[in-house]
């Protein structure tokens, strides 16, 4: 009886020595993925913002508000996946900005496309920013699941180009251990927007007058490293209109400018949810593993203490003193 | 022997339990009906 059980317990030993390893590193790296269906909203606010109104002058306006959404397309990921063979996410967004009176100032859509596991861009027919297709490289609203302390490639919409968004180190953001990450994108002339707050204006008019777009921003996002999901992000946001018959004589007017933060309850919601994501996370990568090890170790321990046991006899031999066996003469 | 052969079924247990549970993956779902946002939502 004790046999059958050391063997069993035996059985129970291996199975858990072999899931704690292939569960960190055969199961995660499979099982981890941004589901295709995600739908995802966040408000940001620009607080004491400057704004140029139709009349191409500038004003101070009290707030912009930039709604921000990421819907998953689902039948545009499997559509991809069956060419790739991979599991892809498309995710597509639009960033809304309005002023305080409820008029639209800005309206990106965007269609991005990348890996479900790593979050590599993947490039397919559809990948686009305002219309404009386009060929990300790095990353972009999302790092990948166990972030590094390092460099990585951040495409920026605006100007349609990938560049280092830098580490600046450690932080801790409401009880979360998170990774600052900076990028600045110096001046750059960007297109207009193909939908702007004047009806009846089209980018292709504005070119016309010589008027062109300049961009530049701080990019700033606190990245909670387990699940790869920044907790909090701000930008330091400025565009001018540069040159052109419509400004007379002035140079440039300042189009927008203004620090964009989260708004206070999108904060709170997103530390929430990274925080049981992370949970997750830390459950296949850590917490799972070892606690398997740790079982394994016991039960294989309690298997040879049961089998030494049933080697040893029950009941102990007596001892017999040997009589001398009689010698024949 | 018998020790050999309760180690291996422990090992083929959890083979097939890690092999089945990353083949089965998680359900994709649908596309949300929601539409992408031109107002601001009140709360999360």
């Amino acid at each position: 009886m004790r046999r059958k059980a050391s063997l069993i317990l035996l059985a129970l030993a291996v199975f858990f020595a072999a899931l704690s390893p292939m569960l960190r590193w055969y199961a995660f790296p499979r099982l981890a993925k941004i589901p295709a269906n995600q739908y995802q909203d966040m408000v940001l606010e620009a607080k004491d913002a400057t704004l140029v109104d139709n009349s191409l002058q500038e004003k101070k306006v009290s707030k912009i508000t930039i709604v921000q959404t990421l819907k998953g397309n689902v039948e545009a990921s499997e559509k991809i996946e069956k060419t790739l063979g991979r599991d892809v996410v498309v995710w597509d967004s639009l960033s809304y900005a309005q002023d305080p009176d409820g008029k639209m100032v800005a309206y990106i859509p965007e269609r991005y496309i990348f890996d479900a596991h790593s979050q590599d861009p993947v490039h397919a027919t559809g990948e686009m920013v305002d219309g404009d297709p386009v060929k990300r490289e790095g990353i972009e609203f999302k790092w990948p699941f166990q972030t590094e302390k390092r460099d990585y490639e951040y495409f920026d919409a605006q100007t349609r180009t990938s560049n280092p968004i830098h580490y600046k180190g450690t932080q801790n953001f409401r009880g979360l251990e998170v990774y600052y990450f900076e990028q600045t994108i110096p001046w750059t002339q960007v297109k207009f927007p193909k939908k702007l707050p004047v009806a009846g204006i089209t980018p292709e008019q504005i070119a016309k007058t010589g008027m062109t777009r300049w961009y530049t921003t701080v990019r700033k996002f606190w990245v909670e490293p387990v699940t790869g999901a920044p907790v909090y992000g701000e930008e330091i946001h400025k565009e001018e209109l540069r040159g052109g018959t419509l400004l007379g004589d002035r140079e440039k007017v300042t189009a927008f400018a203004g620090h964009v933060k989260m708004r206070e309850d999108y904060i709170e919601h997103t530390v929430d949810l990274v925080k049981s994501n992370r949970l997750l996370v830390l459950l296949m990568t850590t917490y799972l593993p070892w606690g398997f090890l740790t079982l394994a170790v016991l039960l294989l321990a309690l298997a040879l203490w049961l089998e030494a046991r049933s080697r040893r006899p029950d009941d102990p031999v007596p001892t017999t003193a040997d009589e001398p066996e009689p010698v024949t003469a | 022997m018998r020790a050999l052969i309760a180690a291996a079924i422990g090992l083929a247990v959890a083979l097939a339990l890690v092999f089945t549970i990353t083949a089965m993956g998680s359900p994709t779902g649908r596309t949300s009906p929601k539409p992408l946002l031109t107002t601001v939502p009140s709360h999360p």
